[in-house]
């Protein structure tokens, strides 16, 4: 992932290295420094390396899972179209001439193959009873069998499809037919071509890649009969069929029939391009500008061309790059959960970054005398700083190695179990697996964030502790502490703080996400070397952690549209910026926040001096608990508001399944070759009588939209509704135009007035959250039929809270919801009854009403959808996913566990001396245990307590200031037993990583500890 | 576990008990005391054999050249170290005998420690620290509080009683540790290098704080000192080499003194 990053990385641990190897070069005394602290303290050595370790290795699981998605996309997609890079759908009347004249493209140095298929959709069946299996949509194509095999030459594994033709009343299916319909060699299937039903026998199955996949990603059930076989069943059913009538049901869509004009195959001719199944991909921009070129006319209208131009009423022959399409959704779907994974992540790093922190300022505290008296020979500061440089750059060099394996590991963990979640995918949605697989790129880039973390770590920690007093450091005395800083870095520090408050103002004003919390914290930061000449220390960190906590808690509410950029950032930064200011409000009043204890730690008894020794340290030590606290914090903080906000959208299932649906629970959805002409009256009469509440037909058509805000042109579905689409109940809307009484009054506004729209709520979203969306109800827009070229100016009535039920009628973006009538005006014949929706009747299950539906117009190849369930599994999927993150972010939680486990394990080392002279006092081994166990329960649970309260405040706050969450009246459901057992688990944990370094400190035998110390 | 049961521990035994010529009786009798420190395969005799026996109200000084194992001695004597043969009797209660969790016990009601590096708990005032032994030995809060301040006023440092020891003078850290050893009346205080750490004036002060303890209060102390001035100051001097008693000069009995 991230090969644009690698350069610049490469080049900076580049320098790092360089600048560490000149430095040992040059300075042999400080390489030998360095090199021989390493091999000294071995074990010290290693709880540096293990706290880097974990850095880079949740960077590299990061990455890991985003290639892992953009490799199995990328696959499925490859395979799935194996030589196929462009496809050319040609209508019926125009397939001979688009072959024809794309034919001289076979000569083209950068195309290595033309195939051309007629074909269409057909329902198939098999068998009957309860046994019967169906799908109502597979591809049946007539394609030349010999040339398929040929097609895209040899390259890589095939075309996909060769060996024997079919002949008549045979039929060969792809894996994923055969798979769905149970079938093999030899069976019969019934085939509705055209609404005929024609049995054909079964000869071989083929793989679902490269040609037998058909040139869809989407549709993979595929059938191939024999020539001749399509234009006979076409014949029979124009044939058969009525002559045209309009129906009331379908609107009256004027004199032309096309449903007539659909009953002959569709002409595709599949190019593939020169350089394989992946290098012709490279081609594709420029073999589409030639194959558009070579249509001339006959080529559909691209959405940028104007609308007045072609010929009005010819449909035109379209031509995807279905490949290049797969190839960039892969890419971005898996650069956006590795950067999804990446900031969740980045709490567990920031935590790691602080156990680095930690380890090394206290190795360089048990360093002191020697460092003073490196300083007291004549070591200049710097040299000590080159001299720490040297050691950290190979703690970082061996962690960021060893990370980059571990990193592999934690990928493969999280695929795993995504792909668990994604199974769930595959039966829905036509097939979904993961591939674990990694890149280079993302080993090198790990490696290289990895190691920078570390190194700058470490640098910068350097130079804090190359700042000792001589004297101090060599009699191991505590530092001067808090000195006081010169006026020209107060009065430079007091400029900066001038100059970011302006920033943050102007920030602030525009709400934009990340600066709205850093900047004025940066502020309130630079003031602090000022404050501290007016005031006493402790008030004046008090005093600003508050008021940065106060802030960061209160920015949601005075600016609604902070987190409206979308950015992962913002909730990084505000996690970061609560957690650290409620750190320093808590590590500045300690005394105060632990008075409640004293009754406990004042008991004459052991376990009162136990408390009172436990509760001591992690006082008195205010850097150093700070550190974990911020690291518990932050984890907790995320691990908490994850559990929340999933609860939270769990609970709005009810309201999400309303606002889909508006009262229909099930979408069917046609075959435009053998429509239901009257979907009204057929699904509720019949076997459907008294199972059916209400039918709202749906009419689409492919639209273009124009003029609508900062959008440019955007295709999308022209949706017709009639006065049925009120009777199932009500699709809420997300805004209406002013002046309308309320939601129905918007709807009815557009039933009866053909100038107003209803519109998806995220026409033209890019993904780029809510701020990319800026329009509104009374808003115009102008829709245009790209066929005809009529273009319309419309007035957005209202929008809509969930266009799912409309999605995918026609081809483009959302819906834009229109009359029947209107529709029928702009549009014409190109307008098709395509889908209905359909209200079961009280005590009907959507289950049974749905397949009941399917089964009985499988002829007519009807899909049907149920909303309900479609929205529960995508919640369930979402549920899933929140999971899978609290799983990624753990890890965190096991660097803030480890990281208190090392702490404490430095913690005995260090006060060897005072664990001997309490053994002398009379302390019990026992009691020294107890006194470090509640020592480590002291802080962890301060910052899980920290982290939980900041976390459940926070999530409260963002869900009071979301309108939408407001207005759903599910309340603010918290999930205590969830958070209970997160806490209570993190607890435990930390009390057991601790466990071994307490019995260490409770063996310690008080001579040898008094010896060694002395 | 409530300590206040296990100060009936130290009381004196008959075997203990004062002599009727007036010489007091023995607090601590070491007998054939042998201690080995092993470093992989040497051995190093630290401690050979030795025969030890301190009254009730002496102030004895341990002197012998660096090696000579005084504070192997002190580590032994006290309970601190184990050793590897004889017996070393406080009270007439075998200190090896007992397990640690007894030992320690009895350290905490009948032994006070004065170190080199003083050795005060860092992150305690030095109220905190005085008042720890007390309540270890079960005394209430409120009372051991009483009974540390008293102290602290009693070596000068009344004035200090909420101050951190990174935030007193080498000397008055001594001085904080000297009423630490001596907050809960022990029966000996043993003080290793008492002086080591501090400049003459604040080591002249230090010793005639424990010298004024034992004239005034009888407080049994057994110090470990290379300072020559010391250990002609104390009743009885002991010298050491290569872990044997190499002499024992009785200058002048505390009970004399008295």
């Amino acid at each position: 992932m991230y090969p644009n990053l690698t350069p610049y990385l490469v080049g900076l641990v580049g320098l790092a290295l360089a600048g560490t190897l000149v430095i040992s070069l040059r300075h042999g005394v400080l390489r030998r420094l360095a090199l021989r602290q390493i091999a000294r303290r071995r074990g010290e050595a290693a709880l540096v390396v293990i706290g880097s370790v974990l850095g880079t290795a949740i960077i590299v699981g990061s990455l890991v899972v985003g290639d892992t998605f953009n490799s199995s996309i990328e696959r499925q997609a490859t395979a799935a179209l194996g030589p196929v890079d462009e496809v050319v759908v040609a209508p019926p009347a125009q397939g001979g001439e688009v072959a024809r004249r794309l034919a001289p493209l076979r000569s083209d140095p950068e195309v290595d193959g033309l195939l051309v298929l007629t074909g269409g959709e057909a329902a198939v069946g098999k068998g009957d009873g309860a046994g019967r299996k169906a799908e109502p949509r597979a591809g049946v194509f007539e394609v030349d069998f010999a040339q398929a095999a040929a097609f895209g030459g040899a390259a890589d594994r095939g075309s996909g499809l060769g060996g024997p033709g079919p002949r008549s009343g045979e039929i060969v299916i792809n894996s994923d037919l055969a798979s769905v319909m149970d079938a093999r060699a030899g069976d019969v299937l019934t085939v509705w071509l055209y609404g005929q039903p024609t049995d054909l026998r079964v000869v071989r199955v083929v793989p679902a890649e490269g040609v037998a996949a058909a040139g869809a990603v989407e549709r993979r059930r595929h059938g191939f009969v024999a020539p001749g076989t399509l234009a006979e069943a076409a014949r029979k059913a124009r044939a058969a069929r009525p002559a045209p009538a309009a129906t009331p049901g379908s609107g009256g869509l004027g004199a032309r029939d096309p449903a007539a004009e659909r009953l002959a195959p569709q002409t595709f001719v599949f190019v593939s391009n020169t350089g394989g199944v992946k290098g012709g991909n490279s081609r594709s921009d420029a073999v589409a500008a030639k194959i558009e070129a070579a249509l001339g006319p006959l080529a559909a209208k691209g959405k940028d061309a104007p609308a007045d131009q072609g010929a009005a009423d010819q449909p035109g022959a379209i031509v995807d790059k279905p490949k290049q399409e797969a190839l960039r959704e892969a890419e971005e779907v898996g650069n956006e959960l590795g950067s999804l994974f990446l900031f969740i992540g980045s709490f567990a790093i920031i935590a790691g970054v602080l156990l680095l922190v930690n380890i090394f300022v206290m190795l360089a505290e048990e360093r002191k005398p020697e460092l003073g008296m490196l300083r007291a020979v004549g070591m200049r500061r710097g040299r000590l700083v080159r001299a720490f440089i040297i050691e950290g750059a190979v703690y970082a060099l061996v962690a960021s190695l060893v990370g980059v394996l571990v990193g592999l590991g934690v990928g493969r963990a999280v695929v795993i179990v995504a792909a668990r979640i994604f199974e769930t995918f595959s039966e829905e949605e036509g097939g979904f697996n993961l591939f674990f697989s990694f890149t280079p790129t993302s080993m090198v880039n790990g490696f290289g964030l990895g190691f920078l973390i570390s190194f700058l770590t470490v640098a910068l920690t350097s130079i804090r502790i190359s700042r000792l007093n001589v004297i101090a450091a060599i009699r191991d005395l505590a530092g001067e502490g808090g000195r006081r800083l010169k006026r020209r870095w107060v009065v430079l520090s007091t400029l900066a703080a001038a100059g970011l408050g302006a920033w943050a103002l102007l920030a602030v004003s525009q709400s934009r996400g990340v600066e709205t919390y850093l900047l004025p914290t940066l502020t309130a930061l630079a003031l602090c070397p000022l404050l501290l000449r007016l005031a006493p220390r402790r008030w004046v960190y008090t005093g600003v952690s508050l008021a940065v906590l106060g802030w960061g808690l209160a920015a949601n509410t005075v600016r609604p549209h902070v987190f409206d950029d979308g950015s992962t950032a913002t909730f990084v930064v505000l996690g970061s910026v609560l957690v650290f200011s409620a750190v320093v409000l808590v590590s500045q009043n300690q005394e105060l926040l632990t008075r409640p204890l004293r009754p406990l730690v004042a008991r004459p008894s052991l376990a009162g001096l136990a408390t009172r020794l436990g509760v001591a340290y992690p006082v008195a030590r205010r850097f150093r608990t700070g550190a974990i606290l911020i690291m518990y914090g932050l984890v907790v903080f995320t691990l908490v508001l994850l559990t929340v906000l999933g609860n939270v959208i769990s609970s709005s299932v009810g309201e999400a399944v309303a606002d889909a649906s508006g009262g229909f629970a099930i979408r069917a959805d046609f075959n435009p070759s053998g429509p239901v002409t009257d979907p009204s009256t057929a699904f509720t009469s019949g076997r459907f009588a008294g199972k059916v509440a209400a039918v709202a037909p749906l009419t689409a058509a492919n639209a273009r939209i124009t003029g609508l805000g900062r959008l440019g042109a955007l295709d999308a579905a022209a949706v017709g509704v009639t006065d049925a689409i009120l009777d199932g109940g009500l699709f809420p809307l997300d805004e209406r135009m002013a002046g309308l009484g309320d939601d129905r009054a918007a709807w009815r506004k557009v039933l009866a007035d053909p100038r107003y729209v209803i519109a998806d709520r995220f026409l033209g979203d890019q993904g780029a959250g809510p701020s990319s969306i800026d329009y509104h109800p009374g808003d115009t827009l102008t829709l245009t039929d790209p066929r005809g070229g009529t273009a319309e100016r419309k007035t957005i009535a209202g929008t809509l809270r969930s266009g799912q039920a409309f999605y995918d009628l026609a081809r483009g973006n959302g819906p834009v919801i229109l009359s029947q009538r209107a529709v029928a005006a702009q549009f014409g014949s190109d307008a098709e009854l395509s889908s209905a929706l359909v209200a079961p009747a009280a005590g009907t299950s959507d289950e049974a009403l749905a397949a009941d539906l399917q089964g009985e117009y499988l002829p007519a190849s009807l899909v049907t959808t149920q909303i309900r369930r479609q929205v529960e599994l995508d919640f369930a999927a979402n549920r899933s996913f929140f999971q899978l993150m609290e799983g990624f972010l753990a890890l965190g939680l096991a660097v803030g566990i480890a990281g208190l486990g090392v702490v404490m394990v430095r913690a005995v080392r260090e006060r060897r001396r005072t664990i001997g002279v309490l053994r002398a006092l009379g302390f019990q081994s026992g009691t020294v245990q107890r006194s470090f166990l509640i020592e480590s329960s002291f802080v962890a649970l301060e910052g899980i307590v920290l982290g939980t309260v900041l976390s459940v405040v926070t999530s409260y706050l963002l869900f009071k200031n979301d309108p939408e969450l407001q207005a759903s009246g599910i309340g603010f459901p918290v999930p205590w037993t969830s958070i209970a057992v997160l806490v209570a688990a993190t607890a435990v944990a930390s009390l057991l990583a601790t466990l071994w370094p307490a019995r260490r400190a409770a063996a310690t035998k008080p001579a040898v500890a008094l010896r060694i110390a002395d | 576990m409530n300590l206040k049961r296990r100060r009936a521990q130290a009381e004196p035994t008959p075997a203990t008990a004062a002599r009727t010529d007036g010489t007091p009786p023995a607090l601590l009798v070491a007998e054939g005391v042998r201690k080995v420190y092993r470093t992989g395969e040497i051995e190093v005799e630290a401690l050979s054999g030795l025969d030890l026996t301190v009254r009730q109200g002496e102030l004895v000084a341990v002197m012998g050249p660096s090696g000579s194992g005084k504070t192997t001695l002190l580590n032994c004597l006290s309970g601190l170290d184990g050793i590897d043969a004889g017996r070393v009797l406080l009270n007439g209660r075998d200190l090896f005998a007992m397990s640690d969790a007894a030992r320690t016990s009895h350290r905490a009601t009948s032994m006070g420690f004065v170190f080199q590096a003083f050795n005060l708990i860092p992150v305690f005032t030095a109220a905190e620290n005085v008042e720890l032994p007390l309540l270890l030995g079960g005394i209430g809060a409120r009372q051991a509080r009483r009974r540390a301040v008293e102290m602290l006023e009693r070596v000068g440092l009344g004035h200090r009683t909420g101050h951190r020891p990174n935030e007193l003078s080498g000397g008055e850290q001594q001085r904080v540790t000297v009423a630490r050893a001596l907050a809960s009346s022990p029966a000996i205080v043993w003080a290793d290098e008492p002086t080591g750490n501090l400049d003459t004036a604040t080591a002249d002060q230090v010793v005639e704080l424990l010298h004024e303890l034992n004239r005034r209060d009888g407080q049994t102390i057994v110090l470990v000192t290379h300072d020559l001035a010391i250990g002609a100051s104390a009743g009885r001097l002991i010298r050491m080499r290569d872990g044997r008693l190499v002499g024992d000069e009785l200058r002048q009995p505390a009970w004399a003194v008295r």
